[in-house]
């Protein structure tokens, strides 16, 4: 187990009073604060290293290379991925969706294909899905979700056929905290031929995630909800995939040469190797050096101790929450099929007068849709309240949010 | 922690636990919705109006916080028995200050209040086929920050679509 108090001395802004109590941060699947390895990852690069990358011969531009191809080695073990050629870095999840979107889907699907997506995706897994449909023509189709906020397997199951050429889901629902079984899901998927693209934002900061044991094409994650800095994130995907896919974006980087030919008054590009012809212009090179601190952070830690500690802290809570009367929990009672995500509601009270009371009591919660109006629907709510724990989240914590929650119930 | 853990003023806190003018009339000369998605907040106001273009009463429904509901109550309250012309005259800041002042983050609120007031108005009018001298031509700021219904039902709609069409 991971002692949390201990974690909590290497996070500054932990040691915050706002509205005269004790910061507590349980917003932590909106983004995560930053511990100060990071913090001085990020220091020690612009004070030490800073130089363009892949430019120059001289000595700060060798050293920042060194550390940028490195953050992408890195990444890469993490994932259990085959080295830093499957890493591409991007500013986060969604630009990695709508890169597979626009670099592969544009070319690849047809008026007649499928896209399946699930009605527990966040914004960011269905909205490039939709736009780039009315550019190809192509079916977008949702899977069901079950009253419980799970993955309804027997839609997924109905719904693909030998049309879909790629399925879209996540791997841990930012609204309920439920894991999906993406491993299954991949594996029906490959069987009529689709592609698997797994949303990763939810699930690589809180649970050990080994690409190669789930078998999917693509995985999309962001660095800030990982302890790492803001603008930087990554998509893994397969390497006999990238190889054919054409590049997203043009422009520095992703070439290798240019060549004006005199006679068609045309240029010719060569493509850079993989990752870079994905990565074109000047990229996030010091985000990459501190993701590689917060990557270094979490496996000292250790994966399966991160999720033993959520999984912990979140029976606790929903076990404390019980306690209420007109506090409602929402999605699955069981700890074990969850990260630690906490959707409530304080009955008579709008989520935005619960958050903006617990606010006034220093701890930090989201109200609203959290980005997937699709599951709100379904579960017939205005929006929600959302408490998500982290590796420096306390029991302590918890009985104060529960002593205020108690507070709220009876405003 | 004997006050409450709302951080609303305590005007504002009764008028939360007491609205004046809540619910749906039947009777309506006019009715207008007024969302902001983002919040998921959502008003509906209804107005009687007489021949003299007077409100005779207010009333509303409403989907969203305790600065919503006491907003929305205060305007109802605000606007009774005035002419439409000068009720349109009625700033969110001044709805802000009759309920005592407002949170910074939930200053929306009291425009959304006026928004779903001014849409109502317009609408009267709109329906009546009359366009009055003080009625400014192009929506003003408050009405473009209160979607109305179609407008919210066109976002929060698209994607039931997509569900139903399976």
């Amino acid at each position: 187990m991971l002692d949390p108090y201990k974690i909590r001395e290497d996070f500054p802004i932990l040691k915050r009073k706002i509205n005269n109590h004790p910061l507590i941060y349980l917003d932590n699947a909106a983004t995560t604060q930053k511990p100060k390895q990071v913090i001085e990852a990020i220091k020690e690069f612009y004070e030490e290293h800073n130089a363009n990358v892949h430019r120059a011969v001289h000595t700060l531009s060798q050293e920042a290379s060194e550390l940028y191809e490195n953050a992408h080695e890195e990444v890469a073990k993490f994932i259990n991925a085959d080295g830093m050629e499957e890493i591409i870095f991007v500013r986060g999840t969604t630009e990695a969706i709508n890169l597979v979107a626009y670099a592969w889907g544009l070319r690849n699907l047809k008026r007649e294909d499928e896209v399946l997506v699930t009605l527990m995706e966040h914004h960011s897994n269905i909205v490039p899905w939709e736009l780039l449909s009315k550019i190809n023509g192509f079916q977008v189709k949702y899977v069901e979700v079950n009253d419980d906020g799970t993955l309804n397997y027997e839609s997924f199951e109905n719904a693909i056929s030998h049309k879909t050429k790629i399925v879209c889901l996540l791997h841990v629902s930012n609204v309920t905290g439920v894991i999906t079984n993406v491993k299954n899901v991949a594996k029906t998927a490959h069987e009529y031929g689709a592609l698997v693209l797994v949303d990763g934002a939810q699930s690589v900061p809180h649970l050990p995630v080994d690409v190669k044991d789930l078998d999917i094409d693509f995985l999309a994650f962001s660095g800030h909800k990982m302890l790492g800095p803001t603008g930087i994130g990554a998509l893994y995907g397969k390497r006999e995939i990238l190889e054919e896919i054409e590049p997203f974006h043009g422009g520095g980087e992703m070439i290798r040469n240019v060549t004006f030919n005199t006679i068609t008054r045309r240029c010719s590009i060569s493509l850079n190797d993989l990752p870079w012809k994905f990565e074109a212009g000047t990229p996030n090179i010091c985000g990459g050096v501190g993701l590689t601190a917060a990557i270094k952070y979490l496996k000292d830690i250790g994966m399966d101790n991160v999720k033993a500690h959520e999984e912990n802290l979140t029976e606790y809570t929903m076990h404390r929450m019980q306690e209420l009367e007109k506090v409602k929990i929402y999605g699955p009672k069981d700890a074990s099929i969850k990260c630690g995500i906490i959707p409530f509601g304080v009955d008579d009270l709008s989520s935005h007068d619960v958050a903006l009371s617990f606010d006034s009591y220093g701890i930090m919660i989201r109200s609203g849709f959290h980005c997937a109006q699709p599951l709100h629907e379904k579960f017939k709510l205005k929006s929600s309240a959302r408490a998500s724990f982290y590796i420096y989240n306390t029991r302590k914590e918890i009985d104060w949010f529960v002593e205020v929650l108690k507070e709220i119930e009876h405003f | 922690m004997s006050r409450s853990p709302l951080p609303y003023n305590p005007k504002i806190l009764e008028l939360f636990r007491n609205p004046k003018n809540l619910g749906k009339m039947e009777d309506a000369t006019v009715s207008a919705v007024a969302g902001n998605p983002l919040c998921g907040d959502m008003i509906i106001f209804y107005l009687k109006i007489n021949d003299n273009d007077v409100i005779e009463k207010a009333s509303f429904e409403s989907y969203g916080c305790a600065a919503n509901i006491a907003t929305s109550s205060i305007v109802t309250e605000m606007i009774k028995g005035m002419k439409l012309e000068d009720a349109w005259k009625i700033s969110w800041k001044s709805v802000v200050e009759a309920v005592g002042g407002l949170p910074s983050v939930k200053f929306h609120c009291g425009i959304l209040a006026v928004g779903a007031l001014k849409r109502a108005v317009r609408t009267y009018y709109k329906n009546k086929g009359v366009s009055p001298d003080w009625l400014p031509k192009e929506p003003t700021f408050e009405e473009k920050q209160a979607l109305e219904e179609e407008e919210l039902a066109k976002i929060l709609s698209k994607r039931m679509k997509a569900e139903e069409e399976k």
